[in-house]
């Protein structure tokens, strides 16, 4: 309550005097975002330090020769993994403040009854963001720089490469830094888009809270969404058809893979509530499971965009695993036997480094699912002491915020699994289908069977369980310390 | 706040336990509950309230008992102990002939499910739930179906709030008096040993407010519920058989169904001597 009374009627006066003024730093969410913020910066310097080192290696060695192409290669590869790190995060720092928000309405509601414009409240929401955005941006630079010491450190001490030329004061090392600082600040703004719809009247109207979910609010966000879907769709499935003649039909069906993943991003809030539906009923009818399937739909959007992350994530890793898969078999029947173990090799570390380059923007979904289950919790506390007091027990409620988290995992993790095969399926096809796999050398198009390996599948499965095991342990912890009494506390 | 909650007091009265054979039940007394020698403090050292000191005194079975005072008076500390809400610093509490000082958390949860009924001044709902689903809440959490029995009871309940056509309505569609009717209906609806209405007009336009005193009256009168009802409003008390007066933490008056200019002056009454 204390930052109600700060600012009395003033416009976002942004330079903190005071550090009271910072107190909100302490909210809910602050510290997730903080981190969100410092994981995204720090994989892009890592990454940024990891492959000019590579670049150095090679240059070193006069075999290898010309570096400028696997340069070339490796910056597009950073850009890639860091921008969806950095996407995803932003993904979930918006969804963290509009959740923030949330729970903030009647002190947004109490200033503007006092005087403050929406706009001056919505600016100060945003400023925060990008104090939060620089604060991680910097953490994760400075461990960032620690990180890629160390490895570099303990390669040159593995391999034994000697005196290669590097850096770790590299000037490009601010660049995912401020990226991030910029973004999360762009996120908090976007988030922040709740305080406009913030009446002064709310500071006073009865204490009932409004629980009616937020969608249907982005008419034109869901058509564009749509729009994208389509069009990518159909590219997709032109880019098989055309990669029946030419492996270069993968070029299209690349760009239609982006575009409707895209669309999926944007159209999360449209499409993942079906899929929760379907998984809540799994659940059966005891009033543990109902309580947690209807939580996870309370927010249809706030539950999508938790989920979204963990759905591109999973989608990601399963499409390089059964793409690589894929090639594979293929290779396989081309040969009409097992490819060579070195190939083999090559092909399962392309798939490790992918699959743990794409983890990162796992973990920021999962740290972004453990913050919004908390905040979840927090902002329900009353509910929750309400429950208690009617006779829901403390294992209970451990019971309904554990099957909440396992509700929207399982979503994502079908969701993701479903959309990956799908991709990776078609990236294989339209790369193969114009090869034969016939021993004799015939040539024509082929239809390549989407391989689905096994261990990488299982490694996905059980990182998402695992992680939310994980993402349950503070939600659970606080929602079990919820006194009944509190169903009768006054706020 | 949770932290007493959780830290429940030890009964230092293990000892008297063979004696408790020779002791009167509640049910003897025709009581629904009862305390004895109920005190409870906030705190420690120089800033410790104590919010009850040495309260005794009985719910009568079967009668609708406002309990009433000014605010700090302690009446709803004395009510959460009753319920199994909160525990004392010392002393003992029945609900029927169980005593709940000295329960467990999970005997309490099972306690309140089963056997207490409760109607909160505001926010007393499950907003993820219709009205229907509210009212069946104590019969899902305890993992069963109600009885044919009690099927007819929720139904007759149903009807008799003006519930039927609102049964598929989430809360936030419902108006403060209904979903009051709604809190109601599920308090009543597994028949528990007591009701225990905190302010439940306090929210309420002054016609849904007598609505709904008139139901809690008629759940008494008819049905022989026992229902205890924390309150500072003097109209509110007067549709109550007994009220109980309490002032900074001890029972100072007990008097029998009164009008509410009676009990405002008896409560003016009290504010002038304090």
């Amino acid at each position: 309550m204390t930052a109600v009374l700060e600012h009395p009627g003033s416009a976002a006066s942004t330079a903190p005097a005071r550090p009271r003024r910072l107190a909100w730093l302490r909210e809910r969410g602050m510290g997730a975002t903080v981190l969100v913020a410092a994981i995204s910066s720090a994989f892009g310097v890592v990454l940024i330090a990891t492959t000019g080192y590579i670049t150095s290696i090679v240059r070193a060695d006069a075999q290898l020769g010309e570096s400028g192409s696997i340069a070339f290669v490796l910056g597009i590869v950073t850009v890639v993994f860091v921008g969806l790190a950095v996407y995803i995060a932003s993904i979930v720092t918006a969804n963290t403040f509009a959740t923030v928000i949330a729970g903030r309405t009647r002190q947004i509601a109490l200033m503007r009854l006092i005087g403050a414009s929406a706009r001056s409240q919505r600016q100060r929401v945003a400023a925060q963001g990008l104090v939060v955005g620089v604060l991680g941006a910097l953490a994760g630079l400075l461990a960032g720089i620690a990180l890629a010491a160390l490895g570099i450190w303990a390669v040159e001490r593995m391999l034994q490469l000697g005196e290669i030329p590097h850096t770790l004061l590299d000037p490009a090392f601010g660049l995912p830094a401020i990226v991030v600082a910029l973004t999360t600040w762009a996120a908090a703004w976007a988030g922040s888009r709740a305080v406009l719809r913030v009446t002064p009247l709310q500071a006073l109207a009865g204490s009932v809270p409004a629980t009616h979910g937020d969608a249907g609010a982005r008419r034109g966000r869901g058509g564009a969404a749509i729009a994208l879907l389509v069009v990518g769709a159909a590219l997709l499935a032109l880019g098989v058809l055309a990669g029946l003649v030419s492996p270069l039909g993968v070029l299209i069906a690349f760009a239609g893979g982006v575009l409707s993943f895209t669309g999926i991003a944007l159209g999360a809030v449209m499409l993942m509530p079906p899929v929760l539906r379907l998984i809540g009923r799994l659940f059966g009818g005891s009033a543990t499971a109902r309580l947690a399937a209807q939580n996870a739909l309370r927010h249809p959007a706030r539950s999508s965009r938790m989920a979204i992350g963990v759905v591109m994530g999973v989608a990601l890793v399963t499409m390089f695993a059964v793409a690589l898969e894929s090639m594979k078999q293929v290779l396989a029947a081309e040969l009409g036997s097992e490819p060579p173990a070195e190939l083999a090799a090559v092909i399962d570390t392309v798939s490790a480094v992918m699959m743990a380059l794409v983890g990162v923007s796992a973990v920021i979904a999962a740290v972004g699912m453990v913050n919004l289950l908390t905040i979840g919790v927090v902002q329900r506390r009353r509910e929750l002491g309400l429950l208690r007091a009617l006779g829901l027990s403390n294992r209970q409620v451990r019971a309904m915020v554990m099957l909440e988290a396992v509700h929207i995992a399982i979503a994502a993790l079908v969701a993701g699994l479903a959309l990956g095969i799908a991709y990776g399926w078609a990236g294989a096809q339209s790369v193969f289908g114009s090869m034969s796999t016939d021993a004799s050398g015939a040539t024509g198009p082929t239809l390549v069977w989407p391989a689905v390996p096994l261990w990488p599948m299982a490694a996905v499965i059980s990182a998402t369980v695992v992680l939310t095991l994980i993402a349950t342990v503070v939600p659970t912890r606080l929602a079990t310390r919820v006194a009944p009494v509190e169903a009768l506390a006054a706020d | 706040m949770y932290s007493g909650y959780l830290r429940r007091p030890t009964t230092p009265k293990r000892a008297l336990r063979s004696v408790e054979d020779m002791e009167i039940t509640t049910t003897d007394l025709g009581l629904a509950a009862r305390v004895q020698h109920l005190s409870r403090s906030y705190g420690t050292g120089e800033g410790a309230v104590r919010a009850l000191d040495d309260v005794s005194v009985g719910i009568r079975r079967g009668q609708f008992t406002a309990v009433m005072g000014p605010s700090g008076s302690g009446k709803s500390t004395l009510m959460h102990i009753m319920a199994g809400l909160d525990a004392p610093s010392s002393g003992r509490a029945w609900i029927g002939d169980t005593e709940v000082t000295g329960l467990g958390d999970l005997e309490l949860t099972i306690l309140r499910r089963r056997r207490v009924g409760f109607v909160f001044q505001a926010f007393n709902l499950v907003p993820t739930l219709d009205a229907l689903g509210n009212i069946m809440l104590p019969f899902d959490l305890d993992g069963r179906r109600p009885s044919a029995m009690e099927r007819a009871r929720i139904d007759g309940l149903i009807q008799t709030l003006g519930l039927g056509p609102r049964l598929g309505h989430r809360p936030h569609q419902l108006s403060g008096g209904q979903q009051q009717r709604v809190a109601i209906a599920r308090a009543l609806a597994t028949a528990p040993d007591l009701v225990f209405a905190d302010e439940p007009t306090g929210n309420l336009d002054s016609r849904s407010g007598r609505e709904v005193l008139a139901l809690l009256a008629a759940a008494s009168a008819e049905h022989g519920q026992s229902i205890a009802m924390v309150t500072h409003d003097p109209v509110a008390a007067s549709h109550a058989d007994r009220i109980l007066f309490l002032a900074d933490g001890r029972l100072v008056a007990e008097k029998p169904r009164q009008s509410a200019e009676a009990i405002s002056r008896f409560m003016l009454d009290m504010e002038v001597a304090a």
